[in-house]
This record gives C-alpha cells, sequence and structure tokens, in this order.
C-alpha cells in the first residue's frame, strides 16, 4: 500500500536543492578523474606502521569525542606553524573529514546566529551541510578577478545588513585564490568591530607556496574565529575522513556534544594514522609543495599557449579555468572528469586537479 | 550543585570525565566491549592501509560492503535489499540513528518512542525539530512495549515509530506477535517505522527477535540500522549502516553526503572481514555475555534489587527506587566511594531516577570485583538510610 507519508517525505526531499547538491569525490576515481577534493598520494610506511602497532596494541575501542589527546595538540601545532593561529589542544575537534568539519561548524556555530554570511561561490559541501536543516544563507558576492573571494566591501555590506556570522574559504576551494595579509586583516577588524565571528575553510593552505593569512592568527585570545580543514592534506589518508575543527572553547563544547549525538567518535585507525603523519608532515609537505608547483607552471603555460582563461589562485594542487560553452562541451565530450564550477556557483569555470593527467585534459580544449 | 543539575548526555559526560581519574576504575557504564577487535579484521585492515588506502569511496560506502550487509542482513534479519540502492554505510551505528532519525523528521513531526530508551534519539529528535511521544514501559511487564499503548499515542502529528529491539537500556526484546501489531498500527496509521536492530545477535533465552522490514508490508516504511561495534568489538572503528527502501535510502545517502561525506576506507576493509569471514569469535563473545548476565543477575537478586528480565543486549537495567535516591546520586556515590562506574536511569529518561544500567562487558572477575564493591555502596547508602 503506498504511504502518504513517504510521499511527503520524499517530495520534500526532491524540493530541497542545497540538499541534493553533489558532493566531489574525495579522492580520484581513476586517472581521468580531475574533479576530487583530496589528492591520491603514497602513503609513507611509518603511517602503516603507527597506525598496525595502535590496532594491534587494542586501540580498536571508543576514543575521547573530540580526539586523542595527543593528535589534538599536533594540529593545534600544525595551525600554529601553517597559519600562526593560537588554539590550544582544548580548542580543537578532530572529525571525520572535513565535510563533516562544515557540518559541525555550520550547524553548531551557525545556531547562535540569526544568519550566515556564504560566498556566492563556495565548495557544494557547504550549502549541502546548510540544507540539512533548510537555512537559507545571505550570499557574498564575489569577484571573478580576485578568484571568486568575495571582496572587503561584500564583507562590510553584510555586516551593515546584519549579519554576524561569515562563513569564508582561503584559499577558494573553486580557485585556490588567498586573500592576502592585508585583506585578512581588514576581516579581523569586521569581525571585530560588529562583534561577529567567522567560520574559516584553510584546508587548501596546505598548497600555498610562501607565505599564508589566517583569520586565526589575527583572533589571538580564540573568541571569533573557528577554522577547518583536513588534517594533514597530500599523506594519503584523503580516504581515512580525517579533518578537524579549532574553535574557541565554548562552540568546542557545543560541537563535541553534536559530534557525540551524531558519531561518537573519528576512527581510532584513522586518528593514530594522522598523528603518525602530522610527524612526517613538513617534510613531506616540502616535497611535494615543489612537484605540484612545477607541475601547475607547466600547466599555466600550456593554458596560455591554447588560449585559456585561468582564474587566478594560490594553490598549487588545483587548476581553475573559465571556459567558453565549446570548450565546457569539448572537455565533457573528453571524457574528463572535473569539478563543474555550476556546483560551486560559478557555471563558467572548472576545476582541475594538479597531476600528471591534468596535460591532457588541456589537450583536449587545443 | 551543578553537578546534579545535568542530565542526559551532559551527566554521562561527567561520570565519565570522574571516572577517568580512578586508576582502578570498573567501567559498567558505557557499551563498549571489553574485547578487542578479533585479528583477522586487524589483518584486513593492515592489508588494506597497504593495498587500498587511495580507494576512492562513495557516500554510500563501498560496494563489496555493501553486498556483505546485504547479504547479512537477509542472513540474520531475513531482510532483502539490493546493495546497489538499498544500503547505505555509516560513521557507526550512533551516525545511522542520526540519520534514520533526520531522514523522516520535520519540525514538528512527533515519534513515539517506547521508554526508556537509547538518549541519543532524544537528541537527534531534537536537532530534526521533532517532538518526542513517549510510551512507558514497565520492569514488572519486563519492559514490554505495549502495542495497544503505541495505539493510544498516535495523533494527526505523528509520523514514525521507534523499535529498538533488544532495547537499550531495558534489554527487552520485541516478541514476534508484538513486532507483527506495531507494523499493522504503522501500516494503518501511515507511520514511518526506525528500527535498531544493533543488539540482534545477543538475545538470551528463548526470546526471539524479529526485524519489522521482514514481515509483509514492513520494508516499504522501515530505515533499520545496525552497527559492527557490538557483535564484532569494533566499538572504534566508526562502521554502521542503515538498510530500507530504495526512495528513502536515496533521501539518506544524501544526508550521508551532507553530514560527513564518507567512511573511512580502512575501516571498510575492515568490516568487509568480519562479516565475509570466521564468526567463531562472535559466538565465543555471545556465550561470554550469557555467562556475564547471569552473574550480573545473581549478585542483583543477592542485593535484592529488581530489574526487568534482560531478554537481549548486553546490560541490565535494575531499580534503586528503595534506596529513596536519585539514580544520579545512587551512581556518583557508588563512582566517588567505589570507582564503579554504572549508568543512572536518568541519563536514559527522566521517568527513570529510580535505574540503575550496568552493562556486562567487562572480563569477568573484574565484573565480579565491580559488582562487589556495588554492593558495598549500596550497603552504605542503605546504613545511612536507616
Amino acid at each position: 500500500m503506498a504511504s502518504n507519508t513517504k510521499s511527503a517525505i520524499l517530495a520534500q526531499h526532491r524540493a530541497n536543492a542545497d540538499l541534493n547538491t553533489p558532493l566531489l569525490p574525495q579522492v580520484a576515481r581513476d586517472d581521468s578523474d580531475l574533479a576530487a577534493d583530496g589528492m591520491c598520494a603514497p602513503l609513507d610506511e611509518r603511517i602503516i606502521a603507527a597506525a598496525s602497532a595502535a590496532l594491534e596494541n587494542g586501540q580498536t575501542h571508543y576514543v575521547d569525542v573530540p580526539g586523542i589527546g595527543p593528535l589534538r595538540a599536533a594540529v593545534a601545532d600544525y595551525l600554529k606553524s601553517v597559519a600562526g593561529a593560537h588554539y590550544r589542544a582544548g580548542n580543537v575537534v578532530i572529525t571525520a573529514g572535513v565535510q563533516e568539519s562544515r557540518f559541525l561548524s555550520i550547524q553548531m556555530i551557525g545556531v547562535q546566529y540569526d544568519s550566515i554570511a556564504l560566498p556566492a561561490v563556495v565548495h557544494p559541501g557547504v550549502r549541502k551541510a546548510l540544507g540539512v536543516r533548510g537555512r537559507n544563507p545571505r550570499t557574498m558576492p564575489v569577484d571573478p578577478a580576485q578568484g571568486y573571494l568575495p571582496s572587503i566591501d561584500a564583507i562590510v555590506q553584510a555586516a551593515a545588513d546584519g549579519c554576524r556570522l561569515f562563513y569564508l574559504e582561503s584559499p577558494s576551494r573553486l580557485s585556490g585564490a588567498a586573500y592576502a595579509a592585508d585583506e585578512v586583516a581588514a576581516i579581523s577588524q569586521i569581525i571585530a568591530d560588529n562583534d561577529a565571528a567567522v567560520i574559516w575553510d584553510q584546508g587548501l593552505a596546505s598548497w600555498v607556496e610562501g607565505a599564508y593569512a589566517s583569520a586565526a592568527a589575527l583572533d589571538s585570545d580564540c573568541a571569533r574565529a573557528a577554522v577547518i580543514g583536513e588534517a594533514y592534506s597530500g599523506m594519503g589518508l584523503a580516504s581515512w575522513f580525517v579533518g578537524y575543527i579549532a574553535a574557541p572553547e565554548a562552540w568546542v563544547s557545543s560541537m563535541q556534544s553534536q559530534k557525540q549525538i551524531m558519531a561518537i567518535c573519528t576512527s581510532t585507525a584513522s586518528q593514530y594514522a594522522a598523528l603518525e603523519a602530522g610527524q612526517l608532515y613538513t617534510e613531506a609537505r616540502g616535497r611535494q609543495l615543489s612537484r605540484l608547483a612545477r607541475l601547475r607552471t607547466d600547466l599555466l603555460g600550456a593554458a596560455g599557449e591554447a588560449g585559456l582563461t585561468v582564474v587566478g589562485g594560490e594553490a598549487v594542487n588545483i587548476i581553475a579555468l573559465k571556459l567558453s560553452e565549446d570548450n565546457m562541451k569539448k572537455i565533457s565530450r573528453a571524457g574528463i572528469d572535473f569539478a563543474a564550477g555550476s556546483l560551486f556557483g560559478a557555471p563558467d569555470v572548472i576545476r582541475l586537479n594538479v597531476n600528471h593527467s591534468t596535460a591532457a585534459a588541456l589537450t583536449a580544449l587545443n | 550543585m551543578s553537578k546534579k543539575k545535568k542530565a542526559g548526555t551532559s551527566l554521562l559526560y561527567q561520570l565519565i570525565g570522574e571516572a577517568r581519574g580512578y586508576d582502578d576504575v570498573i567501567i559498567m557504564g558505557r557499551g563498549d566491549p571489553d574485547f578487542d577487535t578479533p585479528p583477522h579484521i586487524v589483518a584486513a585492515a593492515k592489508d588494506a592501509m597497504i593495498h587500498h588506502h587511495n580507494d576512492y569511496t562513495p557516500p554510500q560506502g563501498l560496494l563489496p560492503l555493501r553486498q556483505a550487509i546485504a547479504e547479512r542482513v537477509k542472513r540474520v534479519n531475513n531482510i532483502d535489499v539490493d546493495p546497489e540502492s538499498e544500503v547505505v554505510v555509516t560513521n557507526g551505528g550512533q551516525e545511522a540513528l542520526f540519520l534514520m532519525v533526520l531522514a523522516v523528521t520535520s519540525p514538528g513531526d512527533e515519534m513515539i518512542v517506547p521508554e526508556p530508551n537509547y538518549n541519543t534519539y532524544a537528541d537527534s529528535l531534537a536537532f530534526a525539530g521533532g517532538v518526542k511521544v513517549e510510551v512507558q514501559t514497565y520492569a514488572e511487564t519486563d519492559f514490554r512495549a505495549d502495542p495497544q499503548d503505541v495505539r493510544e499515542a498516535i495523533t494527526d502529528k505523528t509520523r514514525s515509530l521507534l523499535l529498538v529491539s533488544p532495547n537499550n537500556p531495558a534489554a527487552s526484546v520485541i516478541a514476534p506477535t508484538d513486532m507483527a501489531e506495531m507494523l499493522d498500527i504503522a501500516i494503518e496509521h501511515d507511520l514511518m517505522i526506525l528500527a535498531d536492530d544493533i543488539y540482534d545477535l545477543f538475545v538470551y533465552d528463548d526470546f526471539q527477535h524479529v526485524s519489522p522490514a521482514s514481515l509483509p508490508g514492513g520494508k516499504e516504511r522501515a530505515l533499520t540500522l545496525n552497527a559492527l561495534s557490538k557483535a564484532y568489538s569494533m566499538t572504534g572503528w566508526r562502521l554502521g549502516w542503515i538498510v530500507g527502501p530504495a526512495d528513502l535510502m536515496a533521501r539518506v545517502t544524501e544526508l550521508k553526503a551532507a553530514v560527513s561525506g564518507g567512511a573511512s576506507v580502512i575501516s571498510q576493509y575492515a568490516g568487509i572481514a568480519a562479516l565475509t569471514g570466521p564468526q567463531d569469535a562472535v559466538e565465543m563473545m555471545a556465550e561470554a555475555y550469557r555467562r556475564r548476565r547471569r552473574m550480573v543477575l545473581d549478585a542483583l537478586d543477592e542485593m535484592g534489587m529488581k530489574y526487568g528480565m534482560p531478554q537481549g543486549g548486553q546490560f541490565v537495567f535494575a531499580d534503586i527506587g528503595f534506596t529513596g535516591l536519585d539514580s544520579a546520586e545512587v551512581a556518583q556515590r557508588i563512582l566517588t566511594e567505589q570507582h564503579v562506574l554504572a549508568y543512572p536511569g536518568s541519563a536514559f529518561s527522566k521517568d527513570r531516577k529510580d535505574y540503575l544500567r550496568m552493562t556486562f562487558l567487562q572480563p569477568e572477575d573484574q565484573l565480579m570485583e565491580g559488582l562487589e564493591r556495588m554492593k558495598v555502596a549500596m550497603d552504605n547508602i542503605m546504613a545511612e538510610k536507616k
């Protein structure tokens, strides 16, 4: 017998465009997949050994909800080293990947504010997380010339309109563009002046060569900024789903309670693997950055020769292209999987991962 | 002071936190089996670290794991599901629970919940904006959920019925005839069913667990959760699942993607090994729980505590009303004075301040020690009362 109750649930579900936004894969499905958020990378034998040892030593049980203590401390140290953040271990929640970080931060910090301001171009996981409880964000216009980041003026306007919670990506998950230090200082000032708060996705900061500016660095008393991201990108752990949130302790408390409700804790093996990855990260990151930067430079050259418009960005693991309709059809016909800008809010842009297959994708556009 | 004001999950946090401070603490609270994960499952995880660490895993989980789950729910629960479209892998039973509640609940919707029940259902329902409508059960009838009580609790806002069998914390198993009647009620009133089968391998004596989705007309309106945590002693791996009709599971998949994206690929390969490999460890653990359950019941009888007969699960829900104290206070005193952690009934339901939940998830010598210490604490409480 047909169920009207179920039909009503499904009708409501189909109408929820945000929730039904496709999520990008966490790693490539195959060589032609350049759409993934994370990177397929070799896994250091020492990481395997550390995770294996933990399992063999009986670390197969529940652990603390916000994560194992040493990993929380290591993430706090990592954030201090890459972004000058002031967090301590008690400010960190280890999550089951960056999407859980988005969900927990948006839902649990968001509930304290009347509205949340998002860039018009933002990772699809953000709208998806908001769609769970059908919350309508305030959208901040973005500037294509600035890599689709909201301008300082756009943020000022959102604050003037009464918005007190901001969700910002730096680098942009679409273009890799990051705010400069003076812009971050201006954003921090807007946040402070308006007694506001910011959720700052800096997951791609790992892939910025040179200095990186984070809102967390300017939040010296850890009161207004929560930062989120993947734990130790590029260390071969993308499919292990380990992420983090670092935030003021009052927010950590509510996110910890919600984490207990929705997952209890993050996989023990993943946490011990991440702990070891953190030990090896600095050295490995240096090597990867150099390799990816070289690859990306070559790709920028090839794109220029092909007359393609590259969207400027600092993160060396991705390259974003603004494409004509013809080129959009060409790359689709070539069977190359890319991250469609339409999922982010920029329908004429695509994002490609930078790896040994990316050059072939550009060739398809020649 | 502030300690006594805490309730539900917060209260449990407080007790767990204090318990950590005692080197000789005996945990009879948290539902974490003392057995480590069986070695062949750990070996499969290590193999996956070498050969599969970069595998793409969709939000609904690896297909081989979904196939193993489909075979398991057919074999154990007699539920037919298509692994392609009717199974979603989750970060443990807890995420399955959360997603299941979100999937069927809109703000203002009522869910009928036989009480006492696992406190996270209330928390998840609150997150979704739903309303819990309690149907009480009682120790005198071994915490049987009476279908007639369920029928009387239905209003025009009722959208779903929660059926946890074996129940946590009361350890009751819904009898097959009652389960059939529950399903009839759900069909008659067009309710969705949320079925929690997480303790389905731990049913004692002659009691029998039936999954509502296995009954005619059940699958179309039931979401059923389970996990590897309790059966395979894999609480730290965070691996569970939901099965249900394809149309509703499409919604569950989107919710899973929104909430956390996916589950650890290493845990998923371990899960395949658990479900498809040798099952002797499960039987060994089940046998140990049968013995321990008897130990706990004998000790409670000696202490003069009443309880509903635990028909399944890994715990006993015992009446401490004779102390005249709130269960939070009794749990606090047992912990502080004797370093034994048991969970107060008030953490599960505001109406169960007269109960303690005790798990039997400790080695037998420690369990015996814990029960002896608990008896000392209870004797002290009763001596003060006199």
